[in-house]
């Protein structure tokens, strides 16, 4: 017989959280941030920028978009509709996603904010949600420079919203670490308008408040301008970016975690089984003998490869061992064969 | 007292060709039921019993040898299986099919009913039958396994296949072809050519043979 069949204790299954760094190449900072003057100008450049990792625009990181509920801040799809714009439909698209009510307005901390700035990482990137407490994220203005994290450390009850988790985004040393003075509050927020904005870690988005951003120095801004023109292109994202990307280089620090469900299964040849070779070097001439006199009483094979089968016998999964394992009649394997789906 | 090696070998397993289609497919085809092992790659004529060493390193060249990563095709891997048998075994099953090559002209017809020597006492057919793979399916408008009749094996043998250049695996204890009679497929050429494979399912005996179609008009 070739194949043995399995006992249900052989099967376990395993979900394991893997987290990694998030950017392309396995790197956790992005430093250096890149537009494409091609997506720049094309219509999407109304809505939206991508960001890239390099000069050749190849790989996204993920975008920028600015939103406002009065549709300010961009030019008008038509003058006879009022506040129908660009940045009024990305509004509309992410209090859709994440409130789930048209009418509810985004609060960040304790301050009712009516407009933001997006970051939407590339799905490819974050997986299959950002790692929370993993965010360092370094922004510009024309005041000064100012870290931000998320408060995942810091809150004993997790909010939800239409779109999972939400923590508020906190002034930081680090990643995960909160750093407060006198332009915030002891929870790390601006002292007069809120959260600096939301981390979304299941949907792998960012939210910043641009009100706390703008302030002064004493209000734990950074005097990140916006502009709020009515049907007029406000170039926030652009605006954004050169925040995000800095007069040098700046940076920018995530994790992705992912949720890795593995099926292990146990193989185990017995001392008895498995000792003979169909292989047709272990036998000689054309009448099945095997190739040694020896190999009658004390066979010696080697296992290379663990094939994993149907009741059809149709192989499924196939596993190949780094080395041959010397398999005889004294000797009982344990293989352990990891299927990662 | 020394302490007893307990460690497992851990290895990763990537999904065949055949394990993404029944994955997809659903309704429970993708079920591991059973396992078998192989030693591929191995070429037992360097294991040396006349290493002058001592036993121990009859298998030197063999037990550290690099091995190949896992190939995805099915057709392509677990070619060499490991097999139970009593110890003392000094033959191993091997198959006779009867032809060791296959000649057929175009539109004729062949039975090829596999015997498998050395097993079990003796020669005989395999009581789960065999498993008849064609290489490329277009050669032969027929390609049917008969002669056993369980659930699983019919719903194998039902399975129809794209009419292009892939495989197709039916089992029986005889196969019965019937060669293409589409000249189109002959191009300008006389003949056209295949691999047929036929393994015991129970021995894991196996055996490859080359399939040959005569162009007749």
């Amino acid at each position: 017989m070739s194949y043995k069949r399995l006992e249900p204790d052989d099967f376990v299954i395993s979900a394991d959280s893997i987290t990694a760094a998030m950017w392309v190449g396995g790197v956790p900072t992005l430093t250096y941030f890149f537009t494409s003057s091609t997506q720049e100008a094309s219509t999407s450049g109304n809505y939206y920028l991508n960001i890239y990792s390099s000069s050749a625009a190849t790989d996204i990181q993920f975008a920028v978009a600015y939103a406002n509920l009065n549709g300010s801040g961009s030019e008008l799809y038509n003058n006879a509709v009022t506040g129908s714009s660009p940045t009024a439909t990305i509004y509309g698209q992410y209090q859709n996603l994440i409130l789930g009510d048209e009418n509810a307005p985004f609060i960040f901390g304790n301050t009712t904010s009516s407009d933001f700035w997006a970051i939407s990482i590339e799905r490819n990137q974050y997986k299959e949600a950002i790692f929370p407490g993993s965010l360092f994220l370094e922004l510009s203005g024309s005041l000064g420079v100012i870290n931000l994290t998320d408060d995942s450390n810091y809150v004993s009850t997790v909010a939800y919203s239409e779109a999972g988790r939400v923590f508020n985004l906190i002034s930081a040393s680090a990643a995960g670490v909160k750093v407060t003075n006198s332009g915030t509050t002891t929870d790390g927020w601006s002292v007069n308008s809120g959260s600096y904005g939301w981390l979304l870690p299941d949907i792998g988005t960012i939210l910043l408040n641009p009100v706390a951003l703008s302030g002064s120095i004493a209000a734990g801004g950074i005097g990140l301008a916006v502009s709020r023109s009515f049907d007029a292109p406000g170039n926030n994202n652009v605006r954004i970016y050169k925040a995000i990307s800095g007069s040098t280089a700046s940076t920018f620090t995530l994790n992705s975690q992912e949720t890795v469900t593995s099926d292990y299964v146990f193989v185990r040849p017995r001392s008895s089984e498995f000792n003979y070779s169909e292989n047709p070097s272990f036998i000689s001439g054309s009448t099945g003998e095997v190739i040694y006199s020896d190999f009658i009483n004390n066979p010696q094979v080697y296992i290379t490869t663990v094939g994993l089968y149907n009741d059809n016998n149709e192989l499924l999964a196939v596993a190949k061992l780094s080395r041959p394992l010397l398999k005889d009649f004294t000797k009982e394997a344990l293989i352990r064969v990891k299927l990662d789906f | 007292m020394g302490y007893l090696n307990n460690s497992i070998v851990t290895v990763d397993a990537i999904l065949t060709t055949k394990g993404r289609q029944l994955l997809a497919q659903g309704g429970g085809a993708f079920t591991i039921t059973q396992f078998a092992l192989a030693d591929d790659e191995i070429d037992y004529t360097l294991y040396n019993p006349n290493q002058p060493s001592g036993s121990a390193y009859y298998g030197e060249a063999l037990q550290n040898m690099p091995l190949l990563e896992a190939f995805p095709q099915e057709t392509q891997t677990m070619k060499y299986k490991l097999v139970t048998l009593p110890r003392g075994t000094a033959k191993m099953p091997i198959l006779d099919l009867g032809y060791s090559a296959i000649v057929i002209k175009q539109g004729a017809s062949l039975a090829v009913t596999p015997q498998t020597l050395n097993y079990t006492g003796g020669n005989q057919v395999e009581a789960s039958g065999y498993t008849f793979t064609i290489s490329d399916v277009r050669l032969f408008s027929t390609f049917e396994g008969v002669g056993i009749n369980t659930p699983s094996v019919q719903a194998l043998n039902y399975t129809s296949t794209i009419g292009t250049n892939v495989s197709k695996t039916v089992v029986g204890t005889t196969l019965n072809l019937k060669a293409t009679t589409v000249n189109t497929l002959f191009g300008s050429n006389t003949q056209l050519q295949a691999t047929l494979t036929v393994e015991g399912r129970d021995s894991g005996a196996r055996a490859t043979i080359p399939v040959t179609v005569t162009k007749v008009s």
